[in-house]
């Protein structure tokens, strides 16, 4: 085949599921259950059959190149297109084009990971068959499931930080649904609520952290942030506080993602509630693929966390404190699931304390081997669920004796048990001694290493949390397989935990799952083999091509240049017989102690040996919970309570009560018009027209003038039958002989007139005013004063002596201005005369120069006169002022007044 | 003999006022759109008039005949309205007809 053909494979393994979803989610619950069931299955055996596919054109050409094979998705090939592209400003001040495509990229880590998402879903989806079976919400069960396989598909495939993003919401959004699936139980949909908003608070750090890795790398492909992770050891300022390098602040907001997605310390309270979703949904998301996304993303930007040895460290404290405080909780708890939930937050922490301590690959081991043991728990403990009749989870105090009911089923659970635990040889014992091995490695690195602390920290953690799950198993294993069968006995009536009497084996949809699983779960091991120092194994080797190769000890003392001496040095035998010594001892001491405290018995006698306090703690969860519920809920709950005495009180009353008052008594006045009366609405028709009668009656004359010089020009409005005559002096002798303007619709105005005065009747002042309109002084013999009120801040000349504001009279038909303690002057020129002739037209400043100044000017005053007749003989008079900024006298000397009419439309002269 | 423009004015306002006013006074819906009726005829009265003053274009005239085209028409819709009302209420009194109220 060629490579066209695997890019095309590797789009179907994504599209076949997410097919399915659309339409069992569309269409499934109106077609048959066969059909639901077919298209739900089949496309995730298609996708696992392509995944092999693919995986085989890999593995056979893995060693072609220093990178390894992949599988990409090409825009050239048609198999990619860009999504959107941004331009980002970068570091160094410029902007850079950033193209973001929709590309799928298939390598040694995620064609791993896509294996064990398509081939446990598979599993998975098989074993719903039988134990979805009579769900009324079937089309929508598999609807989901297959829609998260897609959006896991999408996580693992993706080739850069945006589509993983996709798939990363995805997920999360599946988890909610399937959470909450049997959502008519608030306690579920709760339970769905609170997984999703956990979730979210991590996804804030993943944006984060993905604008900080894109603004140094220039690209949100993983290849191209990998390759310049060198670049971010420069300081990475918030504000102007700096926190730490780049490669801090990015691992660690990309690490508070990961504590929410896959429930490390501080997040992980969300995971043993979702076990609320039905247990193929606690098998596949919160056990097998979706929690372990976390360890994929730091697995994939592992050159980025290796930059960092502060992140480095909180990670593997996080991690093996949430491995020791998840298996402490799981060892007090009685339900089933209850006990695997907590038990998958353990060995998170495992993985997570791997990544800590810089064994990638033995972290990312674990999460594969976790996939098989932990799915065939939870499968299983479905399996124990479905036989004695249990929805929510099973009591492993009231169960007993299931060895000999459901042997298939109990020879699944013993493997994975055993798995889980870390007895030799079986799976999970190679990865958890891969993890030990990494932190002794650590603890003994030569100095001048300064971590080793962290290693011997993480070392014994992680030991106590492996000796406390070999226990918490095999007291869940003692106790719900050995011994007698406890509810044999007739059900209390009311008794809503009561277990069937005679449980039965699961159908073989589910059983043959379950032993598919457990044969992962004791093989997988085999993969890491040799088992060996100084030879790598299988696992390792292959994982380079993908995970950073950097020895984590070489990490640590990235600046100095002893590193690579010092890890030299740490190749001896120590550090892996230390952490052989660590494994072993857990494995024996828990099963041992499990053996000896519950084989055969029916007591919870841990408890009785645990001082009570302590156990009571630890059954509560150490009552983190509740710690969150006070310290967060509480404060929020409060505000919020708060917030909405606000919203009540001010909002709702002032803000929308008052208004909507105004309103409605505003539509009652306007509804008592509308009063459905004929007479009514008649009245107020016959009110309508006798207004506009009026209008037509009574002439409107509406006068403009526009004086310029001398002359003035005058229009009146027009209107029907309008006849005009003008007295443009008002002194009775009408100027203008009375005229008819034409039809009176659609001319505007009437004729206009110039007219050039010969004198003026007063003579005013106008003070121009901020506002642009003048104050206006009517003057006479009589001298006035200017207030003050009207003259500008700085008039006075001296500021310091007494002011006494300049006054103006009339003499002779000259203005005469005084101009006492003002300063006053042309633009240009100060004014020293005590007394100032002016004329009309004449302008001055007034104000000292430098400060607020304004301008004077006298004009000459005429008043016009113009009365209308209309049609119905109807006359109005309005009189109007004329302002002349030019004496009529000084315009022309031997002035007369003069008359120019200028008709806009056929006038008739009647008089 | 040629009578005066006012006095055909007055004619035409004294026949609207009467039309005016019975339709605001009555109830019954058929008086009332009889009064609608003779408001329509005192304007044509009054636009006839008027076309005699202002013989040139005979737009009066022509404009009455509009008039009484509408009021046929208005006639038919009204007496239709009229009767729906009395199949509805079983009374032609127009303060009956209150459905759109409140």
């Amino acid at each position: 085949m060629s490579e066209l053909l695997y890019e095309r494979a590797l789009l179907w393994i994504i599209l076949l599921p997410l097919l399915a979803a659309i339409l069992n989610g569309l269409l499934g619950r109106f077609a048959d259950k066969d059909i639901v069931s077919a298209l739900g299955v089949g496309s995730v055996a298609g996708s696992f059959l392509l995944a092999l596919i693919c995986f085989a054109h890999l593995f056979t050409g893995m060693g072609a190149t220093e990178a390894g094979a992949q599988i990409a998705t090409s825009v050239a090939h048609g198999n990619a297109y860009e999504w959107f592209h941004i331009s980002l400003p970068t570091l160094g001040g410029g902007t850079h084009e950033v193209s973001i495509q929709v590309r799928f990229l298939m390598d040694a880590l995620s064609g791993l990971m896509t294996l064990v998402v398509t081939g446990v879903g598979l599993v998975i989806h098989i074993y719903s068959l039988g134990y979805m079976k009579d769900d009324p919400g079937y089309a929508r069960f598999f609807a989901y499931l297959n829609l998260f396989l897609a959006s896991m598909l999408i996580l693992v495939l993706g080739s850069s930080l945006p589509i993983m993003f996709v798939g990363w919401e995805g997920v999360g959004l599946c988890s909610y649904l399937l959470i909450g699936f049997w959502y008519q139980t608030p306690a579920f949909a709760a339970a769905g609520k609170k997984a999703f908003i956990a979730n979210r608070i991590g996804d804030f750090g993943v944006i984060i952290g993905m604008f900080i890795l894109v603004s140094v790398a220039g690209s949100f492909e993983f290849a191209e942030i990998n390759s310049a992770a060198p670049e971010m050891v420069q300081p990475f300022y918030m504000g102007t506080w700096q926190m730490g390098t780049l490669a801090t602040a990015a691992a660690l907001f990309l690490f508070l993602g990961c504590t929410g997605k896959s429930a490390q310390i501080p997040l992980y309270v969300w995971l043993p509630d979702a076990m609320a979703g039905p247990t193929p949904v606690s098998a596949l998301i919160h056990a097998a693929t979706m929690v372990t996304a976390g360890v994929y993303l730091t697995c994939r930007l592992s050159p980025v966390f290796l930059q960092s040895p502060v992140a480095m460290t909180v990670i593997a404290i996080v991690g093996s404190m949430t491995a020791l405080v998840a298996a402490s909780i799981a060892v007090a708890q009685h339900e089933m699931k209850k006990i695997l939930a907590y038990s998958t937050v353990s060995q998170l922490g495992f993985m997570f304390a791997a990544v800590g301590v810089g064994a990638f690959s033995a972290g990312f081991y674990h999460v594969f081997t976790h996939a098989f043991f932990k799915a065939c728990l939870f499968l299983s403990a479905g399996s124990v669920m479905h036989a004695v009749g249990s929805h929510s989870d099973a009591d492993i105090f009231k169960l007993g004796g299931l060895r000999k009911i459901m042997p298939r089923t109990h020879a699944a659970f013993l493997l994975a048990s055993l798995s889980i635990a870390g007895f030799p040889l079986f799976a999970g014992f190679f990865s958890k001694d891969e993890i030990l091995l990494g932190a002794a490695e650590l603890a003994y690195a030569p100095q001048p290493f300064s971590a080793n602390w962290v290693g011997w920290f993480v070392l014994i953690v992680l030991g106590i949390a492996a000796t406390l799950t070999a226990f918490y198993m095999f007291r869940m294993y003692f106790l719900a397989f050995w011994g007698d069968y406890r509810s044999a006995g007739e059900p209390a009536a009311g008794d809503h935990h009561a277990y069937d009497p005679k449980p039965h084996e699961s159908p073989d949809t589910m059983t043959w799952p379950l032993i598919i699983l457990a044969g992962g779960a004791a093989l997988a091991g085999l993969l890491s083999l040799p088992h060996e120092w100084h030879l790598t194994n299988w696992w390792a080797g292959w994982m380079s091509h993908s995970i950073a190769s950097v020895h984590v000890v070489a990490a640590h003392v990235a600046e100095g240049a002893e590193a690579v001496e010092g890890a030299e040095h740490a190749e001896t035998m120590v550090p892996y017989l230390t952490a052989m010594a660590f494994g072993l001892t857990a494995v024996f001491v828990g099963i041992g102690g499990a053996y000896k405290l519950y084989f055969n018995r029916s007591d919870d006698r841990f408890r009785d040996a645990m001082p009570r306090g302590l156990y009571q703690l630890m059954a509560d969860k150490w009552r983190v919970d509740a710690l969150y519920e006070r310290a967060i809920l509480g404060p929020i709950a409060g505000l919020a309570t708060f917030v909405g005495w606000i919203d009540k009180t001010f909002v709702d009353s002032l803000l929308t009560w008052i208004p909507s008052q105004a309103a409605m008594f505003s539509g009652f006045l306007a509804t008592r018009i509308q009063n459905g009366r004929v007479h009514a609405y008649g009245a107020v028709m016959v009110a309508g027209l006798a207004v506009t009668a009026w209008f037509f009656v009574t002439p409107h004359p509406d006068v403009e003038v526009e004086a310029e010089g001398a002359t003035a020009r005058f229009e009146a409005a027009s209107g029907m039958g309008y006849a005009y005559r003008w007295d443009f002096e008002s002194d009775g002798t009408w100027d203008a002989p009375a005229q008819e303007h034409g039809e009176g619709f659609g001319a505007e105005r009437s004729p206009s007139h110039e007219y050039a005065y010969a004198a003026v009747t007063e003579r005013v002042l106008l003070i121009a005013q901020a506002n642009g309109e003048d104050e206006r002084l009517v003057l006479s013999e009589e001298p006035q004063t200017l207030p003050t009120s009207i003259l500008p801040a700085g008039w006075m000349e001296d500021p310091t002596a007494d002011a006494t504001p300049p006054s103006v009279r009339l003499e002779h038909g000259d203005v005469i201005m005084r101009r006492n303690s003002a300063a006053l002057g042309t633009p240009q020129v100060p004014i020293t005369q005590e007394e100032l002739h002016l004329g009309v037209g004449d302008r001055l400043i007034i104000g000292r120069p430098g400060t607020d100044r304004t301008s004077i000017m006298v004009r000459g005053l005429v008043e016009a006169t113009v009365e209308i007749e209309n049609a119905f003989g109807n006359r109005a008079h309005e009189r109007v002022e004329v302002l002349l900024n030019v004496p009529p006298d000084r315009a022309e000397p031997d002035a007369q007044a003069r008359l120019t009419t200028q008709a806009t439309s056929q006038g008739e002269v009647l008089r | 003999m040629e009578f005066p423009i006012g006095l055909y004015i007055a004619l035409a306002s004294a026949l609207f006022g009467i039309g005016a006013i019975g339709f605001l006074l009555r109830r019954n819906a058929l008086i009332q759109l009889m009064s609608i009726e003779l408001m329509l005829n005192a304007v044509n009265v009054a636009l006839v008039a008027f076309n005699r003053v202002h013989p040139n274009t005979q737009a009066g005239q022509v404009f009455a005949f509009f008039v009484i085209a509408i009021a046929a028409a208005e006639a038919a819709v009204g007496l239709a309205i009229v009767i729906s009302l009395f199949r509805l209420k079983k009374t032609v009194d127009t303060d009956s007809a209150d459905e759109l109220r409140n």
